[in-house]
């Protein structure tokens, strides 16, 4: 089958939207959510020390491993959505790639 | 070539004679030799089962293409942590408490960087290389040269880095030598690769990562465990006995200055993106979904790891500062690298002990095994078989080429491990993420995604930033003060990667849009059929058969 043909099937326009939809956002979550803490830890440490409720369990501490937990989340969440959503439509083009081979 | 089982046997005969000549002179824990005596054992074992089934260059490079993905990545995890994150992210802790984190989780935030944009396109595109994606639609020539140097600088500076931790911690654990300490595991890593090429290697990854895992969750739940399962309680207690008290829960003197502080973030997430040792696993799998899922598996296992480090510093802080058993001369016997070593022996005596340090050496056979093997890869799928072979894609004579590159990879190995014995190489592995992430992973990361690229762009720009960070690295304070000794750094900042990820991007983009040749119009041209294969998988190589 001519890569345009493929290009044109309406399952090949709606797994690069589904794609795009899920990969930039993702990636900028965790982007965002890592310089955040490198920032703070930049202009700001000493707020960073500051207890989460009184105790000795820092703010610092609790956003570091927060982020550790939030990759693993952010992981999962894509592969949940690529099974789900993406692969689908991967097979849906490839069976019609091969068909007309 | 056959494995050598009589070789491997006197190499082990020759560890255990040394062996004997130093546990005359110095306490040798007898536990630890046994444990890692058959770690080696087994992991040779595996080499000659491997060997008799490594007979294709896709069985050499990629083990068949038949590892599934929760086994790639579990053996992602086992090439990742290496026992320099292992020991010095919990000697950190142990030094500075949060500081310790902020690298654990630079560590951590390239994987899912890697599963969101990486991963499935590159399975999708490539062979055995990452260099096999960035010339998809490109020269083959100039992007293989370009892309095997910054693989094997890449991969020289990590090797170095590890030679020299795996010398120092054996030489203190076992008592050996420093040399025949780097003599072993020189030896050993190329015997695995040599002969069992990507399958041996993987699996030896894999024993290591299951050994890593369950050795690191044994110890955080014997010092969990004496708090109540509280992190308060524990965080309570660590103020309490050490000597920078409330200050080791916040950010200390790791980071010091803004610009310092997001290189380093930089180099961290992008340079994972780019570390060639990482990227060829990901041939191993049969297809994208099986790359996908080994990306899920592999940053949970590692994520968890260094949640599992954290305690363990954490621990050392409060079970060993009170205990002057591990303190000489004021200091930690071995230094603060051996907290977690020390620990292991303050939680569970010396069968603890000895198993850590098993585990240990094993994880740093498995690292510099995957770093071998992918050095000796760029050097014959990427060198020798573009530049020599051409045309004639002969595959004996690849892997051929290939075996050589991995014993001279070897000899250089040991050999640098020598001469940089009595240098600080804590630096070395910062300058790999950083190179990674200033040549490989912008040349990797727009052939992909961005069409207009052309072969200009990705040269003369992935050539600036390999350059731009390899130099301002050593005009640094790091190579140019402390390892030079002048008074002054000429570049004032520790890490580069702003710079130099910055300068190649802009490099690269500048390069190509100014590109008006009708070979960069052609190369264009194949970003659409180039974009359906990485997207769909359709024209992806497919596992051989077995």
């Amino acid at each position: 089958m001519q890569i345009d043909t493929i290009r044109q099937l309406p399952e090949y326009a709606a797994l690069t939207r589904a794609r795009k939809k899920i990969m930039w956002p993702l990636s900028l979550a965790v982007i965002v959510a890592y310089f955040a803490l490198i920032l703070t830890i930049a202009f700001e440490p000493a707020a960073l020390g500051n207890p989460v409720s009184g105790g000795v369990t820092s703010i610092g501490v609790v956003m570091g491993l927060g982020v550790i937990v939030f990759c693993m989340i952010i992981t999962g969440i894509y592969v949940y959505y690529a099974n789900r959503v993406l692969e689908p439509l991967a097979q849906a083009i490839r069976k019609k790639a091969e068909g007309n081979a | 070539m056959k494995f050598n089982a009589p070789f491997a046997l006197i190499l082990s005969a020759m560890a255990t004679c040394a062996w004997a000549q130093a546990s005359s002179t110095k306490s040798v824990n007898t536990i630890a030799i046994i444990m890692f005596l058959a770690f080696v054992a087994v992991t040779l074992g595996i080499t000659w089962w491997a060997a008799r089934r490594t007979k294709t260059a896709n069985d050499f490079y990629a083990a068949g293409g038949g590892i599934t993905g929760f086994q790639n990545g579990l053996a992602i995890a086992g090439d990742y942590m290496s026992a320099a994150s292992f020991l010095g992210i919990a000697g950190l802790v142990y030094t500075s408490g949060f500081d310790g984190l902020i690298y654990a989780i630079g560590f951590l935030v390239g994987w899912p960087i890697v599963l969101l944009l990486i991963a499935e396109p590159l399975r999708n595109l490539g062979k055995y290389t990452f260099a096999d994606v960035a010339s998809f639609r490109l020269q083959q020539k100039p992007i293989r040269i370009l892309a095997a140097s910054g693989s094997l600088v890449t991969v020289i500076f990590y090797l170095i880095a590890q030679m020299v931790g795996a010398g120092k911690l054996i030489e203190l654990l076992f008592g050996l030598p420093y040399e025949v300490a780097v003599v072993i595991v020189g030896v050993l890593m190329t015997l695995y690769v040599t002969f069992g090429g990507m399958l041996a290697t993987t699996w030896v990854q894999l024993i290591k990562a299951i050994l890593l895992l369950s050795g690191a969750t044994l110890m955080a739940f014997l010092v969990m465990v004496q708090f109540g399962f509280s992190f308060e309680n524990m965080f309570a207690e660590a103020v309490k006995v050490h000597a920078k008290g409330n200050a080791i829960m916040a950010p200390g003197t790791l980071v010091s200055d803004p610009i310092s502080a997001i290189s380093l973030g930089i180099a961290l997430m992008f340079g994972t993106a780019g570390l060639p040792h990482i990227l060829m696993r990901f041939f191993t799998v049969k297809d994208a979904v099986q790359a996908r899922r080994s990306v899920f598996y592999a940053t949970g296992f590692i994520g968890y790891f260094y949640i599992l480090t954290f305690i363990i510093g954490f621990g050392a802080i409060i079970l060993l500062l009170k205990n002057p058993a591990y303190f000489t001369d004021g200091a930690l016997t071995g230094g603060a690298n051996m907290a977690a070593i020390h620990l292991s022996q303050a939680l569970g005596g010396d069968v603890l002990l000895g198993f850590i340090s098993a585990v240990a050496f094993a994880t740093i056979l498995a690292v510099v095994s995957g770093l071998t093997l992918a050095g000796s890869s760029a050097i014959s799928h990427d060198l020798y078989a573009t530049l020599v072979l051409k045309g004639d894609r002969d595959e004996k004579k690849e892997i051929r080429a290939s075996r050589i590159a991995t014993v001279c990879l070897g000899v250089i190995a040991v050999l640098l491990g020598i001469v940089f014995e009595k240098q600080n190489v804590a630096f070395m592995v910062g300058l790999a993420f950083c190179v990674a992430a200033s040549a490989n992973f912008p040349i990797l990361l727009l052939s992909m995604y961005w069409r207009k690229l052309t072969t200009r762009g990705a040269v003369v720009g992935g050539g600036l930033g390999l350059f731009t960070a390899v130099i301002l690295v050593v005009l640094g304070p790091t190579v140019w003060v402390d390892a030079f000794g002048f008074t002054e750094a000429i570049f004032p900042y520790k890490y580069p990667a702003l710079f130099s990820v910055s300068i190649a991007f802009i490099g690269i983009w500048f390069f190509s849009i100014t590109d008006k040749s009708a070979s960069a119009a052609a190369e264009q041209s194949l970003f659409d059929a180039q974009f359906v294969r990485s997207q769909t998988g359709i024209g992806a190589e497919e596992a051989s058969q077995h």
